[in-house]
């Protein structure tokens, strides 16, 4: 499994979103179930996933689809 | 005034909020006088509570000038909302400017993005020592409310502003809903001792609250258990907060680990961590375990707050002597609560409990007099700071979908059991809708049948 889908796999556990919804509006503010517990929970199988411990600033950052991935980058996770 | 606030330094300022808006003691008395030229008697409001300075001082004003107030979720959910007014036919409602398009009622008075509605509804007695109402559960929607006392709130600041040990220059983080009991504790605490209260409704996995903490160089921090489990997801101990000196817990257990990791951070930065114990019934806090123990006794509350004492009842209700024991714990002291309502009669009522609280909670106490919280005979959860009432819930589940149900479960996990597999899906969305709980703290697991003892009772599994 590539990168990408890992990381779409983890948005879908998270949300329960479909492939549709995999782009650039899929964020902490158009998702009413996209709240704190949910950040987390996010942050958390993203860790896990790709064995890497975010910094505080990122965590707080992660707040969309595409957000994500450019903190990804950060740590030498290419999705 | 409410806890003096005429005597503190007028110039002082007693809350900022999220909106940068600020208010001095001062300010505060001024403006209790006018909101309070708006009720001219003893009568009950509605607060529709949110940490922000309109909330805040609407609620200051009622306490010192004899109004009694229910502070409430401006949340709530409607038809809980609407009911609760039908029950108590409030004189007034004082609720965010945002909301005055949902209620017909008279706006009479605009302060700091709140209004006051006058409802016109006819008016009755209220028992003289009643100060103000909380709801017993934020989250399950019942109508059931505590009934505070002028002394309760009184002496519940002054204590806990006592073993805090707070001081004028302090600046707590008020992140807790003020209508949440702990939350509510923050504030008047901090009032009591002259500080100021940094109101927020961000979340800590905001941005904005951390910006909001470093600009305001915040001095305490004030969390349930869920809230140390962020902050140590969000790598917490390797923030640079260098004015954020006392963190102090309650609202449920923190688990042992997290309990040792809080401590020890402690210690080695030079801050202090208190773990508290505390229940609405009590006007927060009942207990808590002083910064130098924090190390040593790991996970415990340690012992009554000043003015108050902690016991351990055995099954029949008798005092239990000995020094290490295990029982029912129960409270004395002065901000023990009247007692509950269900109805406006009741707020006519006087003192039930007469400063003894049966907490329902299962404690061991070791030789050193320090106790340890180990179960709880009530049957409550307390799920991500949220207590949840499993009779209720049941009650919820048997009315919404007129099925059989049996609630239970620990503080990590709620577990419902049904026998219908085609319910559990939608069961599940109306719980999470219903309590607002994290949708993976409930479970739902369908069974073949519900057992039920012989006089038809429950067995809980």
């Amino acid at each position: 499994m590539d990168n990408l889908e890992r990381y779409n796999n983890i948005f879908r556990n998270e949300f329960k979103v479909g492939n549709d919804q995999l782009n650039g509006d899929l964020a902490a503010g158009n998702l009413k179930q996209w709240d704190s517990i949910k950040q987390l929970s996010l942050v958390t199988a993203v860790e896990d996933e790709f064995d890497i411990m975010l910094d505080s600033e990122d965590i707080l950052d992660f707040k969309s689809y595409e957000t994500g991935k450019q903190i990804l980058a950060k740590y030498d996770v290419i999705v | 005034m409410f806890l003096d606030i005429d005597k503190k330094v007028k110039s002082d300022i007693a809350a900022i909020d999220d909106y940068s808006s600020r208010i001095t003691y001062g300010q505060l008395c001024d403006f209790s006088v006018a909101f309070n030229s708006y009720i001219t008697s003893r009568t009950l409001i509605f607060i529709l509570s949110e940490n922000c300075i309109g909330s805040l001082s609407g609620f200051v004003a009622a306490l010192s000038g004899g109004i009694v107030p229910l502070l409430i979720s401006s949340n709530t959910e409607r038809g809980l909302l609407r009911r609760l007014i039908e029950i108590y036919k409030p004189s007034c409602l004082w609720i965010p400017d945002n909301m005055s398009d949902e209620f017909d009622y008279k706006p009479i008075y605009h302060n700091s993005g709140y209004v006051l509605l006058n409802t016109g509804f006819p008016q009755y007695p209220l028992y003289e020592q009643l100060s103000f109402l909380l709801p017993t559960s934020g989250s399950t929607g019942s109508p059931k409310l505590v009934r505070h006392s002028y002394n309760n709130i009184a002496a519940s600041a002054r204590n806990v502003a006592s073993f805090f040990e707070l001081k004028s220059e302090d600046r707590a983080i008020g992140m807790l809903p003020m209508h949440y009991t702990m939350g509510l504790s923050v504030i008047t605490s901090h009032l009591y001792a002259g500080a100021t209260v940094l109101l927020t409704k961000k979340s800590l996995t905001d941005k904005e609250f951390w910006e909001f903490v470093k600009v305001n160089r915040a001095t305490s921090f004030t969390g349930v258990p869920y809230s140390y489990e962020v902050l140590y997801k969000l790598r917490f101990f390797r923030m640079d907060l260098p004015d954020l000196r006392l963190l102090t817990q309650g609202g449920g257990k923190l688990s042992d680990q997290l309990f040792r990791e809080y401590a020890e951070y402690a210690e080695k930065t030079g801050r202090r961590f208190i773990a508290t114990y505390g229940q609405t019934e009590g006007t927060a806090r009942m207990a808590y375990l002083p910064a130098d123990l924090a190390t040593s006794k790991t996970g415990s509350i340690g012992k009554a707050i000043p003015g108050g004492s902690l016991s351990l009842c055995d099954d029949t209700g008798i005092e239990i002597n000995e020094n290490e024991a295990t029982g029912e714990m129960v409270y004395h002291g002065p901000n023990v609560t009247l007692g509950y309502a269900t109805n406006p009669d009741d707020l006519l009522k006087g003192d039930e409990n007469r400063g003894m609280l049966k907490t329902g909670d299962i404690a061991r106490r070791d030789t050193d007099g320090c106790y340890f919280i180990v179960g709880r005979i009530s049957r409550f959860l307390k799920l991500y700071g949220l207590r949840i009432s499993l009779d209720e819930v049941e009650q919820m589940i048997k009315s919404g979908f007129n099925i059989d149900c049996i609630c239970s479960g620990d503080d990590e996990m709620m577990k419902i059991y049904i026998t219908e597999e085609d319910k559990k899906t939608v069961l599940h969305e109306f719980i999470v809708e219903k309590t607002g709980l994290f949708h993976k703290a409930i479970e739902i697991i369908v069974l073949d049948e519900l057992k039920r003892n012989e006089a038809g009772k429950t067995i809980y599994i």
